[in-house]
């Protein structure tokens, strides 16, 4: 039993279960909800013919014959492209993404030998190493102070991909393209990064993980909604967002790419090569979904869901561990765990679709209007929101 | 250009910008004040707001009510209104097919005689007016005494067909229509997509026309008796 705790607890499992179970099927079923959410939003059906036999199900299936026909094409190199460089920079933009989830608490604390009882919060707050605790899955790859610096230092990385992309392609609009693509995710990293730091200034924090599990304030429990960072970093919400969807090279800022310009950085690839970089474009949905719901709507907390069950109003007695006043429904500790890994995938899930909608909806920005939003608003804002955080947490909370 | 554009002045029915100078030795040359977009249009945030709204609107209303096609597909009498449906326009071709207009120009067939020959006498107006050459006729001799020839071989290339019906117009008995309603067919193999004379008249029904020159003016008959020419 406690071997297997500790393979359950181990980094690599964790990986491999982030990646097939969540990452992987999210970012392979978006490549269909894309097309076919576009065309809902445009009176059109979309794609939903694939099938297997009688089995359709409304066209899910595509990004399967997707997958298939990109494997088995023709893997093309075009003559005079830097062979080295070609092959590495789908690699290059594909890797970064996956390990950048390293850092995204993805569930609950699960102590396996609690499942069938509800846990007192009381005494995991008292004792958390104790030996009750000691045996505990944390569903976190790695819990480190600087989770989210750690973020924007892999996924700077990325960028290496569609830049080393245009260079080795040899062609005038992939080189345009990469560069692009550089200039834009230098100008929004900025933002990016600055963006966060108000949610660094109400938490104390940058690992993710404590984020989640206390939320902007100890005062309410970090189950409530009104304790997640969307109502403490409202200016700070829209700017992450608007930079991250940047950071993704999608439309409205994908001037990168710019279809009717210039193609992109990959315009030389094809096939599975070209899939890869697909495939981390939207893996990249995936996980900008993944650090939005965790940093500013509470992760993988379910409203009102306490470690215990849920409870709405009333509070701990300490000295009797009883819930004194308001609603309670004690759960075990398995129903508990369940309902919050289903809340982290209804959240990404919901972000994706937003960003979906967003991508579908606003057409491409032209380059200086995408330096002039970056640089002399996006940034500016985010430094405002800096000060004012910090003025409010001065005056307000007295530290 | 006439000349009360040179004097116009901006009136209530056309408001124009603003003038904040004249110039004198110009009087067309004037200033005028210029209304630059303020930081909440160039931060595009209600713009982008009200955009969210009307695809999200959209994309809800297709997702969650029924189709509107099945409404009017279902059985005569059912409810007309659709306002409560969803707004999606596709046509899932092969199953659904929309009904194309009365005079669509489509695949070509052969009318046939009362005796179920082919109508057509293989008189070469169709192949000499086709822009396309891809109207091949073969002429032999009638076993009918009444009639000169008739066509041994009649092939129309699909393929070569630019679909602009100057067969149907030259034709002088009624013989060649393109009132099927169906398109050419998709082939494998360029021989598949030649129309033959049998496969053109198993499409083909008898006409009710005249055969040319013969009999009374038939526009003066019932126009809905199927005779033939034969029996005149």
């Amino acid at each position: 039993m406690d071997i297997l705790i500790a393979i359950l607890d181990s980094a690599a499992v964790k990986w491999l279960f982030v990646v097939l179970v969540l990452v992987m099927p999210l970012a392979s079923l978006l490549t269909w909800a894309e097309r076919r959410q576009s065309a809902m939003m445009q009176d059109r059906l979309g794609p939903n013919r694939a099938n297997i036999g009688p089995i359709k199900l409304k066209g899910i299936l595509h990004f399967v014959a997707d997958a298939l026909k990109m494997i088995f094409k023709e893997d093309f190199i075009p003559a005079n492209v830097h062979k080295g460089l070609f092959a590495l920079a789908p690699i290059l933009a594909l890797a970064p993404v996956l390990i950048a989830f390293a850092i995204i608490p993805f569930g609950p604390t699960i102590y396996p030998h609690h499942l069938r009882t509800a846990i007192d919060p009381f005494e995991l707050a008292q004792n958390p190493g104790s030996a009750a605790f000691a045996d505990a899955i944390r569903m976190q790859m790695f819990s480190i102070d600087f989770g989210l610096i750690y973020y924007f230092a892999v996924l700077t990385l990325a960028n290496y991909g569609g830049t080393i992309a245009g260079w080795a392609s040899y062609n005038k609009w992939a080189l345009l393209g990469g560069l692009r693509s550089s200039s834009q995710m230098m100008s929004y990293e900025v933002a990016m990064g600055l963006a966060l730091m108000g949610a660094f200034l109400v938490t104390g924090s940058l690992e993710p993980g404590a984020i989640v599990a206390h939320g902007a304030t100890a005062s309410m429990s970090a189950a409530n909604p009104f304790n997640w960072l969307w109502l403490w970093q409202p200016v700070g919400f829209v700017l992450f967002f608007t930079a991250a969807i940047a950071e993704t090279k999608r439309a409205p800022f994908d001037i990168p790419e710019g279809e009717p310009e210039i193609i992109g950085y990959f315009v030389e690839y094809s096939g599975i090569r070209w899939g890869m970089f697909f495939l981390a474009e939207f893996i990249e949905i995936v996980f900008i979904s993944s650090v939005i719901a965790t940093v500013f709507f509470g992760g993988w907390q379910v409203p009102f869901l306490d470690v215990d069950g849920f409870r709405i109003g009333g509070f701990i007695d300490p000295a009797t561990h009883v819930s004194v006043g308001g609603w309670v429904a004690p759960l075990p500790h398995w129903l508990v765990a369940l309902l919050q890994f289903m809340a982290f995938g209804a959240k990404v899930v919901l972000l994706c679709v937003v960003q979906l909608l967003i991508r579908w909806t606003l057409p491409r920005f032209r380059a200086d209007q995408l330096m002039n939003l970056g640089w002399k608003l996006l940034l500016p804002l985010s430094l405002a929101n800096i000060m004012v955080t910090a003025l409010i947490k001065l005056i307000f909370m007295g530290s | 250009m006439s000349a009360t554009h040179d004097d116009h002045e901006p009136t209530e029915h056309a408001p124009g910008p603003v003038v904040l100078a004249v110039s004198k030795r110009h009087p067309r040359a004037r200033t005028i004040q210029v209304v630059r977009p303020g930081m909440a249009d160039t931060s595009f945030l209600a713009a982008t707001a009200k955009g969210l709204g009307i695809t999200l609107k959209h994309f809800a209303r297709n997702l969650f009510l029924p189709m509107r096609k099945a409404a009017a597909r279902s059985k005569a009498g059912a409810p007309t209104d659709v306002s409560w449906r969803n707004e999606i326009e596709t046509v899932q071709y092969p199953e659904e097919k929309v009904t194309y207009p009365e005079r669509f120009r489509g695949l070509h067939r052969l009318m046939l005689r009362d005796d179920g020959a082919v109508r057509c006498v293989a008189c070469m107006c169709c192949p000499t007016v086709c822009p396309a050459h891809c109207i091949t006729i073969i002429p032999e001799e009638s076993d009918n005494p009444g009639i000169e020839k008739r066509p041994a071989v009649f092939e129309i290339d699909e393929l070569r067909c630019v679909v602009c019906g100057l067969c149907v117009e030259a034709c002088p008995c009624d013989a060649i229509r393109m009132d099927t309603g169906d398109h050419a067919r998709p082939v494998e193999d360029r021989a598949n997509a030649i129309e033959t004379k049998a496969t053109m008249m198993e499409r083909g029904i008898r006409s009710i026309a005249r055969q040319g020159g013969e009999g009374p003016n038939w526009r003066a008959h019932d126009h809905g008796s199927p005779s033939g020419d034969d029996e005149h």
